[in-house]
């Protein structure tokens, strides 16, 4: 076999794993931040008795949800009810392939990889449909539709909020696009509209408060959610708070300069050394996003399903449109 | 008009400022919340030790209670079946006989209390007899058998309370209002008097002296049992102020180093005797 194409598959393996790998701590920990974070805005303490101010909370939920019964229903559609939960797991996961979390760090550096990612990450809606489906369950259904209405209503404003970030900086590529940041400043500053549509579009995208319709238990129990139990249950979790992280890193990697410090990145730092700052900046500015998403859960109420559809169709999409189209004609009138 | 959005940010700012603002949850059993002295606890119906109930149907709480929410029937200690109707009769009830014409026959004390001490049981009933039993006499006898005591033994306060027909939770209520000891002091008893004449006169100085020559404050006794400080207006020796008692003799005028002295010359005595002379042995 060519050996360049040993080495291709050998990275694949290995890259895979260690995000496979990378999933685990990222969902205990952004678990452990809802709790505690929620917890101290309500004016509790939170997790506080597993481990040094509760660390391990979320871990020791994870040991239980293994511990649990894992039920299937009579006559739920075997091997897609179970087939499901990974489905939506995956999607988050392999989401994370193209994502720089520091210049040389990334798993995946396509031409391609913005195109790869909102593919990927559009797969969990099919997921959560057809987990909604295989339940024969009424609510699952419904909640499974719901998140089919949902998340595909929500990814037309979120593409299109990208495009103008795509028309700016003339690159599909992930790291190409920090690398115009770098020249150019941060996407924020050329993309205002675009920052606060794809913040909501990509919410809503997630299923995170104040957008959380799929599990919206006083009106459908847990949504698609509401047969599955154990460990399978604990794969649609687990998928839910990558998904959360990953979507923060986009848009940091969008709009917040991924690696890039706020300040002009010193030059002597190259290679390893500037790896390891690089992370540094890129974790750091994605948890705060998950703070800031964490916050809004705490704060804001869900809404209703007929404002979700109509903040996705009448609002955001508009305001996307709107947008592309001036940054379109910026970019030929002033030749950027 | 209203900028949309504006609520939003609002519902931000007071989650962030939650954030940061002290918690209120209490971690119980690391943590006690601080309760006052007088913190009696959930209201309840408790049992002595011979297993009746406690409650003797004094009403003192129902008369106290300012919004005149409690009533109660039942058996007093002595026996009589108290009993009450209608809210109406707030003002009956308020009266400290009305209870007691609402009662049957007196009957013997039920629960004989502190039988380990031993008190002259004619002394006491010559006492109220002499008295005629008159309620108002209550502090005389009082006097008189911490007099002859050195405290108020609880045997005697049941025998007054069974003598003179009060009730019982009365006259222990009276006995604790003060002035009165309820327990035998240990050692010494050193009495600083607090009337107006001697705390003007000195009295402040030589009562913080004590507490610092004795390491104890008013109404405790040291570790070693040897003194009991306490203060008392009842001294009696207003004309040499300020005054102080070792146990029967008074002193004064005293200045603060007479007053050390008075302690270091008992302290010498009990010392040489090697046992701590008991308190009401005169």
């Amino acid at each position: 076999m060519d050996l360049s194409l040993l080495l291709g598959v050998g990275r694949f393996v290995l890259s895979t794993t260690l995000i496979l790998l990378l999933t685990v701590p990222t969902a205990f920990i952004i678990i452990y931040l809802e709790l505690k974070v929620i917890a101290l805005m309500q004016l509790r303490i939170g997790p506080n008795r597993v481990g040094p101010a509760g660390i391990f909370q979320s871990a020791i939920h994870g040991f239980k949800v293994l511990a649990k019964e894992d039920f299937t229903p009579d006559q739920a559609d075997r091997p897609v009810f179970t087939m499901a939960p990974w489905m939506v797991f995956m999607a988050a996961a392999m989401s994370m392939l193209v994502i720089p979390f520091a210049p040389g760090l990334v798993a995946l550096d396509s031409d391609i990889s913005v195109i790869y990612f909102f593919a990927i990450i559009g797969l969990s809606v099919v997921g959560l449909l057809v987990a909604g489906w295989a339940s024969y369950n009424k609510y699952s259904l419904l909640g499974g539709l719901r998140s089919a209405a949902q998340m595909v209503s929500y990814e037309i404003p979120l593409t299109l909020s990208i495009v103008g970030v795509v028309i700016l900086t003339g690159t599909l590529s992930f790291t190409n696009i920090i690398e115009w940041q770098r020249l150019h400043g941060w996407g924020l500053i050329w993309q205002l509209v675009g920052f606060p549509i794809f913040f909501i579009a990509s919410t809503a995208e997630i299923n995170r408060t104040p957008f959380d319709m799929v599990e919206a238990d006083s009106e459908i129990v847990a949504g698609f959610a509401t047969e599955y139990s154990g460990m399978r249950f604990g794969f649609f979790f687990f998928a839910e708070y990558v998904s959360l992280f990953v979507m923060s890193t986009i848009l940091v990697t969008l709009f917040f300069g991924g690696w890039l410090a706020p300040w002009p990145f010193p030059a002597q730092l190259a290679g390893f050394g500037g790896t390891i700052y690089g992370l540094f900046w890129f974790i750091l500015k994605t948890y705060f996003f998950v703070f800031v998403s964490i916050w809004a859960r705490a704060t804001l109420p869900r809404v209703r399903v007929d404002q979700l559809m109509g903040m996705a169709w009448k609002v955001l999409l508009p305001l996307a449109l709107v947008n592309l189209f001036v940054t379109a004609i910026a970019v030929v009138v002033f030749n950027l | 008009m209203a900028i949309p959005g504006t609520g939003i940010v609002k519902g931000f700012g007071t989650t962030l400022r939650n954030f940061f603002s002290p918690k209120v949850t209490r971690q119980y059993p690391e943590t006690r919340p601080q309760l006052s002295d007088r913190w009696r606890g959930r209201l309840d119906l408790i049992y002595d030790p011979f297993g009746d109930h406690k409650c003797e149907v004094c009403f003192q709480c129902a008369m106290v209670c300012p919004v005149e929410a409690i009533d109660m029937s039942g058996f007093d200690s002595q026996g009589n079946h108290i009993r009450y109707g209608m809210p109406e009769i707030y003002d009956e009830r308020k009266d400290p006989n009305a209870w007691r014409r609402s009662g049957l026959p007196a009957l013997p004390m039920r629960n004989p209390a502190r039988w380990d001490e031993a008190i002259d049981t004619s002394f006491v009933n010559g006492l109220v007899d002499g008295y005629a039993a008159r309620p108002e006499a209550l502090v005389a006898i009082f006097n008189a058998v911490q007099t002859r005591y050195g405290y108020l033994p609880e045997r005697a306060l049941r025998l007054i309370s069974d003598r003179m027909t009060i009730h019982w939770a009365q006259v222990f209520g009276a006995a604790g209002l003060g002035g009165f000891r309820l327990l035998p002091s240990e050692g010494h008893l050193i009495t600083v008097c607090d009337c107006a004449a001697c705390h003007f006169s000195g009295g402040d100085s030589i009562l913080a002296a004590l507490r610092e020559e004795l390491g104890i404050g008013p109404g405790e006794s040291t570790d070693d049992g040897r003194f009991t400080l306490e203060t008392s207006s009842g001294v009696g020796a207003g004309a040499m102020a300020p005054a102080m008692r070792v146990d029967t003799l008074v002193y004064g005028p005293l200045n603060v180093e007479q007053a050390r002295h008075l302690i270091h010359e008992r302290r010498r005595t009990t010392a040489a005797e090697g046992t701590p002379q008991p308190a009401g042995a005169h």
